[in-house]
């Protein structure tokens, strides 16, 4: 099994979704987050006021899939997420223990 | 789960008479009385009644089994169980009274009453105390001493129990109605901080909350101690409750005890908080389905704040007058009239008499601009009288101007949410708003809205004016902010209907301003705002900020920067208002981003040089028409002689006004003209074109003490230059005194080249060049020369400090190079100059050699920062 974690422009977070239910993803985690990265924080002047904003905000979204299932699911977040432009994100992929349903205690691929 | 009417299972056979509580064996059996009871019908207050009577009847059973005889136990219920108010998971609260004489024949006693109420799975809370310690425990537990004043005997020595209660009275009622009600108002301050001081909470708790149960309570106990009234309806009839007030609140309670009653059931638990995963079920228990506009539990959930509001508004008004009572010996103060029929007393403000009210029904709004003007509340007996005479507030105040006019200046004036609030509380602001009638204590199901949509509009006025500090910057371009402030009130005026409420909001908002007396063109704005208060924030996280065609099209639908200014404002106390979870720093990043790439944009003139191109065909075709219409029959124009541009610049009448004073040409040399508008006064100046006629009309005008504020410079095809000029006096001058005779034939004569400017000019502004040069005066001057953005002409665009005459060095300075001017835009903000021209050589070309536009920087240069 496999955590994908993909952090990807807020605007995207629908297409992306969209996308990942058509190839049969329901479920995930998704949260606002502050990036810091290539794509610096910026600072405007306007009408001579300073406006500084030190992050820029993306959207990150948690999945976990078997093995199997990784590359389809990288794929399907690159194309969805693509705007060629600088600041369109990343993806990482992390190895998984175990994962547990809570309710019913169900482990392994059958607690996805 | 049961069902509060309908089929039984079991014990149908007896359903139709009444079941008494020896009927069943034993306290084990009480859920199972409880349902029978329920499928009797049996709900709200009489179901808590029958149960506190069950646990009673099989309480005194055991007690008469085991007691000892005499005198020396009595069994004492307390709190809610003592008012014979209980729950299905309500604490059973118990206190064993006894006299310490008899102290060994208190275990088995204790033992055989409370084992098989454990059975029960009950909270029990018990407590075994002398007289002594009763007395004791009182002073130092303030919940103890409130419990004692419910206080009932359910078995025992009746003796024992009356010598406590006589105890009771005298030391901690007798005599100290100011120190319990001083206990009282510090309790309910702590519920409002830890509770919250609202009823309308997504989650509300109908027990400790602001407008439930405790409010309830207090109120009893308060009039109990203070006024020796023993419930609601001795209240009501020694007046502390109108008959109305009285009806509602009763209304709210049965309502707020049924809801209490199933809430335990739904949630199998002493559970007095409206969860949120519980306000559907509760909704199809009460009986609401889904309906086309609105949900089940949305129709509910405002049933359930109205009661709350209702209790909420009837105890803090109670409150206040036991504060008045208690605090009356205060020598009587006299008040201090405001306006006739208002005055002051006691840090509040008053009708001088409730009465007046009825035949001025100006007064309504008068209360509040006064409580808004000087920042004092109203007292609670003008609220009640404001409250008992809504019908007064009719059609004719709706659409009084003058009273609208109020309105609006509470809403820009300090505090606008604490009048707004009291304005609600008192059901004015519906009153006079029939519009928002609708969306009164209306909630909305979902986990981001934390009020309803009323009390979500006034808070967002609340965060609009913490904004004026927030965001001052942008909050400083808004120059209507009362339309602002009403957009505000108003947004979400059209919820409760489904789908489109911006839309069916805007409409409404419409109906509200055009009744208060808007001009159009507010209309307009308040229409917009309203229409388009979701239109950031869904473009900022919903939208590829980095494409610009979008930005482009959402600056064309935004058109100016003051509305945009606005609708980013209202955007962000919209969100603020909203709730905890819809405003961060994450969301309000993507908002700045999209607000500043707007608001640049907006700035630039040029927005769109396409499609400004071509809409200004459209327009330009049409204002010929148009003109050509408003000319007389037969008047031969070239309409050839016009350049677009020119005929986008001014309206139809206008221009057929230049051309009409263009014909006098003939007989005179110049032609000036000059009128009063709003802010500026505006000239006109129409002459053959020549060289240099822009820097002698400008050299005239600082000779006159006058200010360019804006000019629009243009000349017709046969070189007729048109100049309209907007000017202010430097000194401060009043229309009607400025020489404009001397100003005209000195015009003339300039023109002619017959007025020496130069030394003129150098002699006046002589006592101005000494004055000191501060650090703040040193912005440096820029030149800049543009051959890309216009096809034929060459743009300079100079940028520095302001001062009188500086125009007229500027276009000097450009003359003396040989520099034809066909169109300036002339811009000063603040203290800096901000002027665009559009040139060409003397030879009718655009200024391109290198060497030609660096001595033309220089010069310019050197002509703005001369002193």
């Amino acid at each position: 099994m496999k955590k994908i974690e993909a952090i990807i422009k807020p605007f995207k977070l629908d297409d992306v979704k969209e996308a990942l239910n058509g190839i049969g993803i329901k479920g995930m985690t998704i949260s606002e987050v502050k990036g810091y990265g290539r794509q610096k924080g910026h600072k405007e002047i306007y009408r001579g006021a300073e406006y500084i904003v030190d992050f820029i905000p993306k959207a990150k979204l948690e999945i976990i899939v078997e093995a199997a299932q990784v590359d389809e699911v990288i794929e399907t977040i690159r194309q969805a997420a693509l705007t060629g432009k600088i600041g369109d994100g990343k993806i990482f992929v992390l190895p998984v223990e175990e994962v547990i349903r809570v309710r019913t205690g169900e482990k392994g691929k059958e607690a996805i | 789960m049961y069902k509060e009417t309908g089929e039984i299972s079991g014990l149908s056979g007896r359903m139709q008479t009444a079941i008494e509580p020896q009927d069943f064996s034993g306290l084990q059996a009480r859920r199972q009385a409880l349902d029978v009871y329920w499928q009797q019908g049996v709900s709200g207050y009489a179901l808590l009644r029958k149960h506190s009577d069950f646990i009673d009847h099989h309480l005194a059973d055991s007690f008469a089994r085991s007691s000892p005889p005499g005198e020396g136990f009595a069994l004492v219920a307390l709190g809610g169980y003592g008012r014979q108010e209980l729950y299905p998971f309500s604490d059973i609260d118990l206190m064993l009274l006894y006299d310490p004489a008899r102290k060994d024949e208190l275990k088995s006693l204790v033992e055989a009453i409370l084992y098989p109420l454990w059975d029960t799975g009950l909270e029990v809370g018990h407590a075994v105390r002398t007289l002594e310690e009763c007395m004791a425990d009182a002073s130092e537990d303030f919940f103890f001493r409130v419990a004692m004043l419910d206080a009932r005997l359910i078995a025992g020595s009746a003796p024992l129990f009356a010598k406590l209660t006589e105890k009771y009275k005298t030391v901690y009622i007798e005599g100290k109605r100011q120190e319990f009600l001083d206990d009282m108002l510090e309790q309910r301050l702590k519920r409002e901080t830890q509770y919250g001081r609202h009823t309308y909470l997504l989650e509300p708790h109908i027990k400790e909350g602001c407008g439930g149960f405790r409010d309830i309570q207090s109120m009893v106990w308060t009039a109990h101690v203070v006024f020796g009234l023993q419930d609601l309806a001795s209240l009501q009839e020694a007046g502390l409750l109108s008959l109305e007030e009285f009806k509602r609140f009763e209304q709210a309670q049965d309502y707020l005890i049924r809801i209490r009653n199933r809430l335990h059931y739904v949630s199998g638990r002493k559970n007095d908080q409206l969860f949120f995963e519980h306000q559907e079920e509760m909704a199809q228990a009460f009986g609401f389905t889904n309906a086309k506009d609105m949900l089940a539990v949305e129709h509910f959930m405002r049933e359930v704040y109205g009661h709350m509001q209702t209790i909420s508004v009837t105890t803090d008004l109670f409150f206040e007058h036991v504060e008045e009572v208690l605090g009356s010996d205060d020598a009587p103060m006299a008040g201090k009239t405001l306006e006739p029929g208002i005055e002051v007393r006691h840090n509040k403000i008053h009708l001088a008499n409730t009465e007046r009210i009825r035949s001025e029904p100006k007064l309504f709004m008068r209360l509040f601009y006064q409580s808004s003007r000087i920042g004092k509340s109203l007292h609670f007996r003008t609220r009640k009288a404001i409250t008992a005479n809504l019908q007064r507030v009719d059609d004719k105040l709706r659409h009084s101007r003058r009273n609208a006019k109020l309105f609006l200046s509470i809403l820009v004036a300090p505090e606008p949410f604490r009048v707004l609030e009291e304005m609600l509380d008192t059901g004015f602001l519906t009153t006079y708003i029939p519009e928002l009638a609708k969306v009164e204590s209306l909630a909305q199901h979902d986990v981001y809205h934390v009020f309803t949509v009323d009390r979500h509009l006034v808070q967002t006025i609340n965060e609009l004016e913490k904004l004026k500090e927030d965001e001052s910057n942008t909050y400083a371009v808004v120059s209507s902010p009362h339309i602002l402030f009403l957009a505000g009130l108003l947004h979400d005026v059209g919820k409760g209907f489904g789908h489109g409420h911006a839309d069916r909001g805007a409409d409404l908002a419409r109906q509200v301003g055009e009744r208060m007396g808007l001009t159009t063109n507010e209309l307009g704005i308040l229409d917009f705002l309203v229409r388009n208060h979701l239109f950031l924030s869904h473009t900022a996280q919903r939208r590829d900020l980095e494409d610009e065609d979008l930005i482009m099209r959402c600056a064309r639908q935004v058109n100016t920067p003051e509305k945009l200014a606005m609708l980013y404002l209202l955007t962000i106390a919209d969100a603020r208002a909203t709730g905890p979870t819809v405003w961060n720093d994450w969301k309000a990043a993507l908002l700045l981003e999209l607000y500043l790439k707007l608001a640049l944009l907006l700035d630039r003139k040029d927005l769109s040089a396409q499609e400004q191109e071509r809409s200004a065909e459209l327009g330009a075709q049409w204002i010929r028409e148009k003109v050509s219409e408003l000319l007389p029959q037969g008047a031969k124009t070239n309409f050839d002689l016009f350049s677009d541009d020119y005929l986008l610049s001014f309206p139809p009448e206008v221009i057929v006004q230049h051309i009409n004073y263009a014909k006098k040409l003939d007989k005179e040399d110049v032609l000036f003209l000059h009128e009063q508008s709003r802010d500026s006064w505006s000239l006109l100046v129409i002459t053959r074109d020549r060289s240099g006629l822009l820097a002698r009309i400008f050299g005239v005008l600082a000779l006159h003490n006058l200010n360019v504020l804006a000019a629009k410079i243009f000349t017709w095809g046969d070189g007729t230059a048109v100049d309209t000029i907007e000017v202010s006096s430097a000194i401060s001058e009043t229309y009607d005194w400025q020489d404009w005779e001397a100003m005209e034939s000195e015009l003339h004569l300039a023109i002619k080249q017959r007025l020496g400017l130069e030394h003129r000019l150098s002699r006046k502004l002589a006592p101005l060049r000494n004055r000191p040069q501060g650090v703040q005066q040193r912005l440096a001057a820029k030149v800049a020369i543009d051959n890309e953005a216009s096809e034929i002409y060459s743009i300079i665009e100079v940028f520095s400090e302001d001062r009188i005459g500086i125009l007229y060095d500027i276009t000097k300075a450009l003359s003396d190079f040989g520099i034809s001017i066909y169109r300036a835009r002339i811009g000063s903000k603040a203290d800096q100059v901000v002027d665009v021209f559009y040139v060409l050589d003397n030879d009718g070309k655009k200024i391109e050699d290198p060497s030609f536009i660096k001595e033309l920087q220089e010069g310019l240069l050197y002509a703005v920062s001369k002193q």
